[in-house]
């Protein structure tokens, strides 16, 4: 492996790693913080394979990445976060935690799988389960939890996983990239707003109750 | 010479064990702003017990005595067989592998429990279960892990594992490698009972091993006690010399060079002693369910490492 792949498996791993975190964690704020720091990391990979490779549009999508997802969506949710305190923490997820992290690891495992038993015929690296795994374990973290930020980040997870599969497929057109940079903006713009008008209808949601049950 | 080294590695481990833990209380109770009791604490404690009577439960069968014995030879045995303070086999080297060690632990452990559940104390049971319950997580790391270092150095041996670390660059720096020290790390939280997972307060809330030796006194609490500082330094030394840092151990049979090592390997023990304490004043304790979640993280970690192994080909 070259260097570009080992900076690849380091960063994808500990993607990984950090979605197996928000899966443990069960305060949104802290989920947040550790998707900003994921794209951040993602955004530093671009930056490093920009430069060695000398191609400007990859530092350019560092560059958003970072504004976008390393600073400007996490910056927006905690801005609703502040505004609607109760939801801060995940009182009801469905499925429990424990179970919920080694669910997470199966996924992981079961991509890798998938990969290895689909794609890796066609692309040579076997990198490639990285962003697939990562995809699934967006998707297990959308479904398991019942919070809507936490469902939100799981979407972003998934687009995460979606962006780093640029590194795979390196003739991904520049703005094939930068649209999902722009589609995420306005995603999270609009869930933004729909979770405050929904706060505006339903008044205090169930999720009070929920919480006396022990 | 190996013999001589052996028991002088016995010694190491036996006499400095007690030290550590008073290092670590001391420091606990400076940065709390206490002046804390003096760093040999643990050594007077032991003298005190080890004048004391014992005193036997009615229900108790002779095994109820025999257990402290068993347990603190059974550290004794794996003293001499874990690289501490040289980087080759002693004489009792050979006995055991890696596996063999870490069923060394078990044994006593389970040792432990019998003992616990045969003094038929509903707290000793109850300390019984809890640890029960979340070795049958911690174990199968331990083991993942084994196997994982096992498959890097195409080996079961501890000092072969040291050796290769302390070689190769490649496999140090290696995410397979870090992964599985950090799962190491994290059980290693778990078997000495440290903060997040157990409080060693007087609430049996959250009891988990302290409530296994409830039925103990004098000489057997003492050889308890004595043995789980034991364990506690050994773990940091296994820590410290396979996993996170493996340089600088001897790998010559040089008189100087292992007593100058012994020096630098407790200057070691002290950096891990540090991170023991920042660990124990930052969290607070979990919820006794919530530990669960911890061991889950742990052996999540545990399987990456096999995971980039097979992702990677083995080629680091």
């Amino acid at each position: 492996m070259n260097h570009l792949d080992n900076a690849f498996l380091l960063v994808g791993f500990l993607e990984i790693a950090m979605v197996i975190f928000m899966q443990w964690e069960v305060y949104i704020i802290n989920i947040i913080k550790t998707f900003s720091i994921s794209s951040y990391l993602i955004a530093i990979l671009f930056l490093v394979v920009g430069f060695i490779n000398h191609e400007n549009f990859i530092l350019i999508l560092a560059a958003l990445t970072a504004l976008t997802r390393g600073w400007f969506i996490p910056f927006y949710l905690r801005k609703i976060l502040r505004i609607d305190k109760w939801r801060a923490r995940e009182t009801s997820p469905l499925v429990g935690i424990s179970s919920s992290i080694l669910i997470s690891l199966l996924i992981t495992v079961v991509g890798y799988l998938l990969y290895s038993l689909t794609l890796s015929n066609y692309i040579k690296s076997n990198l490639g389960s990285i962003p697939i795994a990562l995809m699934l374990q967006g998707m297990f973290l959308i479904i398991s939890r019942s919070s809507t930020f936490t469902q939100l980040i799981g979407y972003l997870v998934m687009e995460n996983a979606m962006y780093m599969f640029g590194y795979i497929f390196p003739e991904l057109p520049f703005i094939v990239e930068a649209g999902i940079v722009l589609d995420l903006l306005g995603v999270v713009m609009i869930s933004g707003a729909i979770i405050r008008l929904r706060e505006d209808v339903v008044q205090s949601g169930t999720e009070d109750y929920k919480e006396l049950k022990g | 010479m190996l013999f001589f080294l052996s028991v002088l590695q016995l010694l190491y481990i036996a006499l400095l064990a007690p030290l550590t833990i008073g290092i670590i209380r001391k420091l606990e109770e400076i940065v709390e702003s206490k002046k804390g009791p003096s760093i040999f604490q643990e050594y007077y404690d032991l003298r005190k017990l080890f004048r004391k009577e014992t005193l036997i439960p009615q229900a108790a069968s002779p095994f109820f005595i025999a257990a402290p014995y068993l347990t603190f030879s059974l550290y004794l045995l794996l003293t001499l067989v874990l690289p501490i303070i040289t980087a080759f086999p002693l004489t009792f080297g050979p006995v055991v592998d890696f596996v063999g060690g870490g069923l060394i632990f078990g044994a006593a452990a389970t040792i432990k429990k019998i003992a616990a559940i045969d003094t038929r104390n509903n707290y000793a049971h109850l300390g019984t279960s809890r640890a029960s319950a979340i070795g049958a997580v911690s174990e199968p790391i331990i083991l993942i892990i084994f196997i994982m270092f096992g498959v890097i150095t195409n080996t079961n041996n501890p000092y072969v594992i040291n050796n290769v670390l302390q070689t190769s660059t490649n496999w140090y720096l290696s995410l397979i490698h870090w992964f599985a020290t950090f799962a190491f790390f994290m059980v290693l939280i778990v078997e000495t009972g440290k903060l997040p997972i157990e409080s060693h307060s007087l609430g049996e809330l959250g009891m988990i091993d302290q409530a296994m030796e409830m039925e103990y006194s004098g000489k057997e609490l003492a050889l308890y006690k004595w043995g789980g500082y034991m364990k506690h330094f050994l773990l940091m030394n296994v820590f410290m010399n396979v996993y996170a840092f493996p340089y600088y151990v001897p790998m010559q049979p040089n008189l100087n060079s292992i007593f100058a090592y012994m020096i630098i390997n407790y200057l070691k023990i002290l950096l891990l002693v540090v991170l023991f304490v920042i660990i124990q004043e930052t969290f607070s304790k979990y919820k006794l369910f919530k530990n669960f979640d911890f061991v889950a993280v742990a052996l999540v970690l545990a399987f990456l490492a096999a995971l980039v192994f097979y992702t990677t080909g083995g080629n680091v």
